[in-house]
């Protein structure tokens, strides 16, 4: 190609140098709920209990859960999106395609009539 | 093909490279999770005031331990032998290549069509024009036409190879006396890079693949214009 190739901008930001939650889909929305899931569990069980170190593990569970939960409901949309817009692609190219002759599922066929002997 | 200092994997170009990128995704979260896991217990291990003289047993925690790698197992195995089994879909292929191995140097026939085959070179660093890529560029690419299932038999001549291009989620071996078989889709037109991924002797880093995905038609004037210059 001609030319120099431009970086981009936004270089992934790896979380424990493994996660790139700028480029994974899914990832930086399931980061962010698990934060705050982490955060409301954590600052809720503090408030019932007053036990510090508990709150800790009982946010880092919240964080576990909560990020698994969004990831997983996250994928699982963009799956059954997918599978539409493969549907939609295949219908497109065979619209394209079968326009205008026999297997054209928009020509209704005409109706018979009978014909005499000529 | 790669840009300089990439770290992850390119972008897909064929359907079952787009799911083995979504699989990778899903295996990374679950590795950063149980990462963040154990940072997170060593810390409190770590910072941790008491210690318990007289823990003989803890049912509860050999459980959760047994139990909860099983089930982490169970959700990384399930998707990839998802696609483990889409791999060896039969997907009734529009057209065969074979790709021979040579050393040092790839060959393709398309024996669909009467008399068309050539040899694929690398070239040479001194020979490339600007903007062509050093090391990965060949003077006759193996052109295909997109959106077609495609299937390539491939085989060496003499010692081992192997047909490998990222971008397409394709490696298989070159094994002499052998015919290994792999069938792609290429979803949108372009030109895909890929390197010999087996060592076979000195120049095992200079015998690149390069194919062309084209629309249909263009690929049929490819092939009337290679079969005359046969």
């Amino acid at each position: 190609m001609a030319g120099e190739e431009q970086e981009s901008n936004s270089k992934g930001f790896r979380l424990l140098g493994i996660l790139d939650v700028q480029k994974t889909p899914c990832a930086r929305d399931a980061i962010l709920h698990g934060a705050g899931g982490s955060l409301a569990a954590g600052l809720l069980h503090f408030l019932a209990t007053s036990r510090v170190k508990r709150s800790f593990d009982v946010g880092f569970a919240g964080f576990m859960l909560t990020t698994l939960g969004s990831w997983f409901y996250c994928r699982m949309s963009n799956a059954k999106l997918r599978v539409q817009q493969r549907i939609i692609q295949d219908g497109m190219r065979n619209k394209i395609v079968y326009e205008g002759s026999v297997l054209d599922p928009t020509i209704k066929p005409a109706a018979e009539t009978p014909s005499g002997p000529s | 093909m790669a840009h300089p200092s990439q770290l992850g994997f390119q972008d897909a170009a064929s359907p079952l490279m787009e799911e083995l990128l979504h699989f990778h995704d899903h295996a990374l979260m679950i590795v950063f999770l149980i990462s963040t896991m154990v940072l997170y217990i060593i810390v409190a291990m770590v910072t941790a005031k008491f210690t318990d003289k007289l823990v003989l047993d803890s049912q509860e925690i050999e459980i959760i331990w047994t139990l909860l790698p099983a089930i982490i197992l169970i959700l990384i195995a399930l998707p990839s032998l998802r696609i483990l089994y889409l791999m060896d879909e039969i997907n009734d292929p529009h057209l065969t290549i074979k790709a021979l191995g040579h050393q040092w140097y790839w060959s393709y026939e398309y024996t669909d069509y009467e008399d068309l085959g050539f040899d694929s070179y690398m070239i040479p660093t001194q020979d490339l024009t600007p903007g062509q890529f050093r090391l990965l560029e060949a003077d006759h690419r193996m052109v295909i036409p997109v959106e077609s299932p495609i299937r390539v038999l491939i085989s060496a001549e003499d010692v081992l190879h192997s047909w490998a291009i990222p971008a397409l989620g394709v490696k298989v071996d070159a094994v002499p006396g052998r015919l290994n078989q792999t069938t792609f889709i290429v979803n949108r037109p372009g030109v895909f890079y890929g390197q010999c991924s087996e060592i076979c002797g000195a120049n095992h880093s200079f015998m690149p693949i390069v194919v062309e995905a084209v629309p249909l038609e263009h690929f049929e004037n490819w092939t009337s214009l290679m079969i005359e210059d046969a």
